[in-house]
C-alpha cells in the first residue's frame, strides 16, 4: 500500500505551462471555435491537430523511450491529459496510441514495429478496433469470423460490429478465428488488417444520438498477409487481454472527463430557475462536488495504476476495474447534471447545430446540444471496452479467485 | 362527475391498447416521426383518437366528452406513453382542456370544449419562460389592455406542441410585471407571434414562442375578469406533471418487456442472459422500479379525483418517484441490451429518450423533492 513514489507536482509545472502554451498557440481558430460551440469535427480538421500533438511525441508520451515514446511517468500522462481538457482541446483517440502501440510494441516484430509505431506516434494512421461480433458482445471469445491461411495470406470472412471510426480508420486490429476446432480462446489469432484491402465493406450505425459513430465492417474474402499477425497463431487471446487490460485504464479519458466538469459548469451558471443561476443552488453546489470527489478518485486510480503498470508490466486486475467501473460512472453522473439542467430549458436536442454550417436559431445555452450528444452516447461508457457486469466478472474471478 | 367504475376503466385501458398495438408499431411511429409533413405526428391518428373517444375522456359530457376524471386521462396517457404516441395528448387534452375548464367563461368552454372532444382544436401550454426553470410563477409576458384588445408581448421556452397547436394558452401578466397572471388563447398564426420550431430530445417537435405586440380581441383572455390565475396554473402544471409521470408508467412497462425478452433470446457464453442471476435481478429490479412509479401514480391519480387535502403533494411525491424509476429502468433497458440499445434503429433508445423527457416535463424529480421539503418544514411551522 503506498509504494509507488509520485512525482512532485512542482516538478510538472513547467511542462504544463508547456501545454496550455501549445495548445493557446497550436489550436486551429476554427478547430477552437467548433470545440467552443460543441460542434464535430471533420477528419481533416481533428487530423491536422493531432499531428500537432504528434509532432512533440505527445500522442505517445507514455510509451517507454525505446519504442519512440518519451517514457512520461504516470503524473506526467495525467498532467498532460489535464491541461489538454482544460484548453478546450479536442479528445485525444485511444485506438493507436493506448491500444495497438502497446500490443506491437510488446508482442510485434522488428518488422512491425518499424512498420507501424512511427505512423501511430505521428498520427499518420487512423486505426480502429476489430473484436465485437453481432454474436459476439460480453462474450468476446465467442467470435466467428474466420481466417484460413492460403500460403503466406489469411483469407477472412465475417462481419464486426460497433466499430467506433471504422469509417475514417486506415488500418484495424481484429481477433479471428484461425482454429475452429480449438477451444473457443485458443483458436483466435490477433491480426492487423489495412481497410482498404478489397473486400472490406464498412457500413454506418446511426445511433441514439443521431449521429455516424459506429460501423459494422463485412470481411468477405479479405486477404491479408501472415507477416500482419501479431505473435504466434492462435495465441490471439493472450495479446487480447493485454490490449483489454490497457483498453480499461485508456478508457478512462481525464481530459475528457474535466472538459465535461467545465461544460457542466458553465450550463449551470447558464441556466436559471426562477430568475436564479442553478450554479447557486445548494443542490447543484452539492452535485458538483460530488463530481469534484469522483474525479479526485477516478484521477488517483488511474495515477496508480499507470504506476503499477510501469512497476509490474501490467495495471492490477481489481485496479483496472475500479477505474473503469467508477470512471464511466463518473462520466454518466457528469453528464447527467447537465440533462437536469436542460431540463429547464425544455430538454431540446438541436442535433444539426452540432455540425458546422447549420444556421438554425440555437434555444438555451450554446453547448446544449453538445452535452445532450455527449450525455446519450456516454450511456455506451459502462457497454464499452468491456461492460460493467463483465468487469465484475473478470474481477470475481481473476482478483478475488471466486 | 360521472365516475367511472374499474370494469370501464379496465375496457377503456384495453381498447386503447389494443388499437395502438394494431395501428402504431413501431415502423409505424418513424414514419410519422420523420415524415415528409414535418409536424412529427399524424393527423389521421389524431382524428382517429377523437372518434375513439380518448380526445374527450375527461371533458364533461354535454361537451361531447365521456366524463372521466384524472384516472381516466392518466389510463390514455399511459397507453401513449406505452407506445410512444407523438399527437399531442398532454398540451390538448391534459394542459389545454383543463385551462379552459378551469378558467374559461361559460362561453368559451361552450364554444372550445366540443371542438377539443371531435378533434378539431390542438392546443399547446405556453408558461415557462427562458430564465424560469420549472419555477411555477416565474412570468415576465405582459399583457396590456387597450380599447377593447389586449397587446401581448414576451417570450415563452420551449413548449411541446406549438409548432402545430391551433390555439396557445399562454399565461401573461396584466397591465404590468407587478400585476396578476392571466391566462390568453393565442392562435398560433396571430400576427406578432413567432415560433422557433425544433425537437424534443425524444423526437417529438415543438417550439419556443415569442410574442410582439401581438393583439388579443377581450374575449382571448380565458375567464372575463382580472382575478391572479396562479392557483389555476398551479393546478394545471400539477395535472400535466402527473400526466407526465403516467406516459412514464407506460414506457417503463414497455421496456421492461422489451428487456425481458431481448434476454431470454440473447445468448452468450452458450447460454441466454437471462439465466445470469445478476441479470436477473436487475430485470427485478427495473420491473420494481415500475410498480413502485405506477402505484403511486395511481394514488396521485385518485388524489386528484377525490379533490383530497393532500392531492398536490401526492402528485409531488408521485413525480419524484417516477423521475428516479424512468432514470433506472430507462438506463438498464440500454445497459441490458448493450449496444443494440445504443442504435437509432432500435425502439429502447427511443423509449430512454421519451422516458428522460417525461422525467423532466413540468419539473424533474429533484425540483419537487425541493417544493417537498419547504411545504414540509412550512407544515411543521404551521
Amino acid at each position: 500500500m503506498f509504494i509507488h513514489a509520485m512525482q512532485h507536482n512542482s516538478e510538472l509545472d513547467a511542462f504544463r505551462t508547456e501545454v496550455r502554451a501549445f495548445c493557446t498557440r497550436e489550436i486551429p481558430p476554427q478547430v477552437a471555435r467548433k470545440q467552443a460551440r460543441g460542434q464535430h469535427l471533420e477528419k481533416d480538421e481533428y487530423d491536422a491537430w493531432l499531428k500537432r500533438l504528434g509532432a512533440r511525441g505527445w500522442l505517445t508520451g507514455k510509451w517507454p523511450k525505446e519504442h519512440g515514446g518519451l517514457g512520461w511517468p504516470p503524473e506526467q500522462f495525467l498532467a498532460f491529459q489535464e491541461e489538454l481538457g482544460r484548453s478546450g482541446a479536442p479528445p485525444l483517440v485511444s485506438f493507436g496510441p493506448t491500444m495497438a502501440g502497446p500490443v506491437i510494441y510488446t508482442f510485434g516484430t522488428p518488422e512491425q514495429k518499424k512498420r507501424y509505431l512511427g505512423d501511430i506516434i505521428s498520427n499518420n494512421t487512423w486505426w480502429c478496433q476489430g473484436y465485437s461480433e453481432p454474436g459476439a458482445g460480453s462474450d468476446l471469445a465467442g467470435l466467428k469470423t474466420r481466417a484460413v491461411r492460403e500460403g503466406d495470406q489469411y483469407v477472412v470472412n465475417g462481419q464486426k460490429i460497433w466499430t467506433s471510426m471504422a469509417h475514417w480508420a486506415d488500418m484495424m486490429f481484429a481477433l479471428v478465428r484461425t482454429d475452429p476446432n480449438a477451444k473457443k480462446q485458443e483458436g483466435i489469432s490477433f491480426l492487423l488488417i489495412d481497410m482498404k484491402s478489397p473486400g472490406i465493406t464498412v457500413r454506418p450505425i446511426i445511433g441514439i444520438t443521431l449521429g455516424h459513430h459506429l460501423n459494422e465492417v463485412f470481411f468477405e474474402n479479405v486477404r491479408v498477409p501472415v507477416e500482419n499477425r501479431i505473435g504466434e497463431a492462435n495465441k490471439g487471446w493472450t495479446y487480447a487481454k493485454f490490449l483489454l487490460a490497457n483498453e480499461r485504464v485508456g478508457n478512462v479519458d481525464v481530459a475528457k472527463l474535466e472538459a465535461y466538469l467545465h461544460q457542466i459548469r458553465s450550463l449551470l451558471e447558464a441556466t436559471r430557475e426562477g430568475g436564479k443561476a442553478l450554479a447557486e443552488d445548494p443542490a447543484f453546489q452539492r452535485r458538483l462536488a460530488e463530481h469534484e470527489v469522483g474525479l479526485a478518485t477516478v484521477k488517483a486510480l488511474m495515477a496508480d495504476q499507470l504506476a503499477a503498470a510501469r512497476a509490474n508490466g501490467a495495471p492490477s486486475l481489481m485496479g483496472a476495474a475500479a477505474l473503469k467501473l467508477r470512471g464511466t460512472e463518473l462520466v454518466q453522473a457528469i453528464l447527467q447534471t447537465g440533462i437536469d439542467a436542460l431540463g429547464r430549458h425544455g430538454m431540446v436536442y438541436q442535433s444539426a447545430a452540432l455540425h458546422a454550417g447549420w444556421n438554425g436559431e440555437l434555444i438555451g445555452p450554446e453547448e446544449s446540444a453538445d452535452v445532450i450528444y455527449e450525455h446519450l452516447y456516454r450511456r455506451a461508457a459502462t457497454i464499452y471496452g468491456g461492460s460493467s457486469e463483465v468487469q465484475k466478472n473478470i474481477s470475481a474471478k481473476g482478483a478475488l479467485g471466486l | 362527475m360521472a365516475i367511472f367504475s374499474s370494469d370501464e376503466r379496465q375496457m377503456l385501458h384495453d381498447s386503447i391498447n389494443a388499437f395502438l398495438r394494431e395501428n402504431y408499431a413501431f415502423e409505424r411511429w418513424k414514419k410519422l416521426a420523420r415524415g415528409p409533413e414535418m409536424e412529427g405526428f399524424g393527423r389521421t391518428e389524431w382524428a382517429k383518437y377523437a372518434e375513439l373517444g380518448w380526445l374527450g375522456v375527461a371533458l364533461p359530457e354535454w361537451a361531447g366528452g365521456a366524463g372521466g376524471g384524472m384516472t381516466e386521462l392518466g389510463i390514455v396517457l399511459a397507453a401513449a406513453g406505452r407506445h410512444m404516441v407523438l399527437e399531442p395528448l398532454l398540451g390538448t387534452i391534459v394542459l389545454g382542456a383543463r385551462a379552459i375548464e378551469e378558467a374559461g367563461t361559460q362561453a368559451q368552454r361552450a364554444t372550445l370544449l366540443p371542438r377539443i372532444a371531435t378533434g378539431g382544436l390542438v392546443l399547446a401550454f405556453c408558461h415557462a419562460e427562458p430564465g424560469g426553470g420549472y419555477a411555477r410563477d416565474y412570468v415576465h409576458a405582459i399583457a396590456r389592455q387597450e380599447g377593447g384588445e389586449f397587446i401581448v408581448d414576451g417570450e415563452k421556452s420551449f413548449a411541446l406542441g406549438a409548432h402545430a397547436a391551433d390555439t396557445l394558452i399562454v399565461s401573461a401578466r396584466l397591465g404590468s410585471q407587478a400585476g396578476p397572471l392571466g391566462l390568453f388563447l393565442v392562435p398560433r398564426d396571430a400576427g406578432g407571434v413567432r415560433l422557433n420550431v425544433a425537437p424534443a430530445l425524444d423526437g417529438r417537435l415543438g417550439a419556443t414562442v415569442s410574442f410582439a405586440g401581438t393583439k388579443l380581441a377581450r374575449h382571448a383572455r380565458l375567464g372575463d375578469d382580472d382575478e391572479d390565475r396562479l392557483a389555476t396554473i398551479d393546478r394545471l402544471i400539477d395535472r400535466g406533471a402527473i400526466a407526465a409521470c403516467a406516459e412514464a408508467c407506460g414506457a417503463m412497462a414497455a421496456v421492461t418487456e422489451a428487456t425481458v425478452e431481448y434476454l431470454k433470446t440473447r445468448q452468450q457464453f452458450g447460454q441466454a442472459l437471462a439465466k445470469f442471476q445478476v441479470l436477473q435481478h436487475r430485470l427485478v429490479d427495473m420491473s420494481v422500479s415500475g410498480e413502485e412509479a405506477r402505484a403511486i401514480v395511481h394514488a396521485a391519480l385518485q388524489a386528484l379525483d377525490d379533490n383530497a387535502p393532500h392531492a398536490q403533494r401526492a402528485v409531488w411525491a408521485a413525480k419524484v418517484q417516477t423521475a428516479r424509476a424512468a432514470r433506472f429502468v430507462g438506463g438498464q433497458a440500454i445497459q441490458l441490451h448493450g449496444g443494440m440499445g445504443m442504435t437509432d434503429e432500435l425502439a429502447i433508445g427511443h423509449y430512454y429518450k421519451r422516458l428522460t423527457l417525461c422525467e423532466t416535463l413540468l419539473g424533474d424529480g429533484e425540483f419537487y423533492l425541493k417544493k417537498l421539503g419547504v411545504a414540509a418544514v412550512a407544515c411543521a411551522v404551521a
